[in-house]
């Protein structure tokens, strides 16, 4: 190699056809496979097996034991209730990313339509500023804003629209605000550039032929940009199911909805790594989170596959 | 183009249009600018109506050192981290676009997992690795696990810049007497040195951002964000929003790399690919 470098292109033209089997290949992929091996399967691997360590004096002890499990799901439905963490988060997490879809498609499309193309960079620009500044910051923020006597409960009641300070702090809409305002950003900026990429001639093909602008909406465009929702509502859930910052800064901990006054279930992870250190019981519940994200993974997968 | 498609939308659609996209930023910015403004407002406890103007929340942070400090680690380990995770990044991107072999989606597939997996059960699982390893609770624990989590984004986005990239400009510099090493190094990085600088930012930003994986493995030396979170907790402080307003200002200069490297990538990529 070093050889070849030294010979001078002008004097020795030599004409290289690079194999696929050439050293180059190994020495690109081996970095980022040796580091995924390393600090990425081998921690999961660990994580599934901690799951089955114990602890003793404060020390997590390998071995091989349930109790960590037959612990968790004897309290499934008493004391720690973790089936209702579960379905808080399930809930919090479905409504918020089905709410995040549905205002930032219009959202996008307005920008999309109705912005002159010189402003449109610009514009995008702005709306994906928030994802730039720091979430737990603008989670502080909208305290400030959500609070009993906040900005937004301030000019409610200056306005006489209400009497009473609106609750949202401590409620899992304010969980949901929380998460919206993360997620808007990622969610506009799909939908974006699926928007953009749609063949331009096809609108004005439906429009020739006679279509509405419902009907064109309806049956062009919405269909266009079915892969940016999937891919909108596949992230939007993940964030939400693992974020714990928005339940607990702006949801309290245990924020109410039409469920109850639960906490998420990842709130519940990290109390109780918080509060115990118990690493192996952690290791459990996440091994848990694991395995209702994978069966959310599948089933959004059978479900694609079922419609195509 | 843009008469075209706009003869469409009817006047009253349109007013609505620009009205949503007015309330949509309306709420985008409403945290950023309470954060600015409230961190020059008189009253420790931030109410409405605004009491006075001050300067002292920023002595405060000046005086206390805590959240510096670690605004300072995470001025560290975040540029360090977004750096290895491009660099390795680079060249996994430049493989998987020039080569084929078996297992290649196999491993495309490795390579993007990990953006998948939320950051919380990834915390989890590193503190297990790493405390056996007795790495936890160190700035470097923090280094090592987020080059994980932001290796896919910087793969993905400079795969999409290689992928623009026309294959005969590669061949050509082997028939011009250019070896693998000297195409890879004169010609390719070139051409990926904006979707390396995009891919650093975004990279940046992420572990300047993360909170929970930090959370479990950084121990007694936090970053920003789990210093925040700590603060959050204890001592509510105005000096939050003074910390948020520089923070906001490192954002604003990051703003302008991404409208100069990443949106051009995102947007124009199409048009330059057409010839392939």
């Amino acid at each position: 190699m070093t050889k070849q470098i030294s010979i001078p292109g002008k004097r020795s033209r030599i004409r290289w056809l690079p194999q696929d089997n050439s050293l180059l290949k190994y020495i690109c992929l081996a970095p980022a496979v040796i580091y995924d091996s390393i600090f990425f399967l081998l921690p999961l691997v660990f994580l599934v097996w901690i799951g089955f360590w114990s602890v003793e004096n404060y020390r997590a002890v390998p071995g091989f034991s349930l109790a960590n499990y037959s612990d968790i799901f004897s309290q499934f439905f008493v004391k720690s209730r973790y089936a209702y963490a579960i379905a808080q988060s399930l809930w919090v997490a479905i409504t918020t990313t089905a709410l995040g879809i549905l205002l930032c498609y219009p959202f996008a499309m307005a920008l999309m339509f109705l912005v002159p193309e010189r402003l449109q960079r610009l514009l995008l620009v702005l709306a994906i500023t928030p994802f730039w500044t720091s979430y737990i910051l603008r989670l502080y923020a909208w305290q400030t804003i959500l609070n009993n006597n906040g900005l937004l409960n301030t000019l409610l009641i200056q306005l006489k629209w209400v009497e009473q300070p609106v609750t949202i702090m401590f409620t899992q809409w304010g969980t949901r605000i929380g998460l919206l305002h993360y997620l808007a950003p990622i969610i506009i900026l799909i939908l974006y550039l699926v928007l953009r990429n749609t063949d331009r001639s096809l609108l004005g093909a439906a429009r020739n032929l006679g279509a509405t602008q419902w009907q064109t909406f309806w049956r062009v465009i919405l269909p266009l940009s079915k892969p940016g929702i999937v891919y909108s509502a596949v992230f939007g859930l993940i964030i939400s199911l693992g974020d714990v910052l928005s339940g607990i800064i702006l949801g309290g901990g245990t924020g109410q909805s039409v469920l109850g006054k639960f906490p998420l279930f990842s709130t519940v992870i990290l109390n109780e790594y918080a509060a115990s250190t118990n690493l192996p019981r952690t290791s459990a519940l996440a091994t848990i989170l694991i395995g209702i994200m994978m069966i959310i993974l599948v089933s959004g997968l059978k479900l694609t596959e079922s419609e195509s | 183009m843009s008469t075209q498609r706009k003869q469409g939308i009817d006047l009253g659609l349109a007013i609505a249009g620009w009205g949503y996209l007015l309330l949509g930023f309306l709420f985008l910015m409403l945290p950023i600018v309470t954060l600015i403004a409230f961190s020059f407002e008189d009253a420790r406890f931030p109410t409405f109506p605004w009491t006075g103007w001050t300067m002292r929340w920023y002595q405060e942070l000046l005086s206390d050192g805590r959240l510096l400090q670690s605004l300072q680690r995470s001025l560290i380990v975040s540029p360090l981290a977004a750096a290895i995770a491009t660099v390795i990044g680079f060249f996994a991107a430049y493989a998987l676009n020039r080569f084929n072999f078996p297992g290649k989606n196999l491993l495309s597939t490795l390579f993007i997992v990990p953006i998948l997996v939320p950051p919380l059960i990834l915390g989890v699982a590193f503190l297990g690795l790493l405390s056996r390893l007795n790495l936890q609770g160190q700035v470097f624990s923090i280094l090592l696990t987020h080059v994980v989590i932001l290796m896919p984004t910087a793969i993905a986005l400079i795969s999409l810049r290689l992928a623009q990239m026309p294959k005969d400009i590669e061949e050509a510099a082997w028939n011009l007497g250019a070896n693998e090493w000297q195409a890879l190094y004169r010609v390719i990085l070139p051409w990926a040195i904006p979707g390396i600088a995009g891919a650093w930012l975004l990279a940046f930003t992420f572990s300047f951002d993360e909170f929970i994986i930090a959370w479990f493995v950084s121990g007694f030396q936090p970053t920003l964000p789990v210093s925040i979170y700590t603060f959050l907790g204890a001592n509510l402080s105005p000096s939050l929003n003074a910390i948020g307003t520089i923070v906001f200002g490192i954002s604003v200069v990051l703003l302008t790399g991404v409208e100069l490297l990443l949106l051009p990538l995102l947007l124009d990529g199409r048009s330059s690919s057409r010839e392939m």
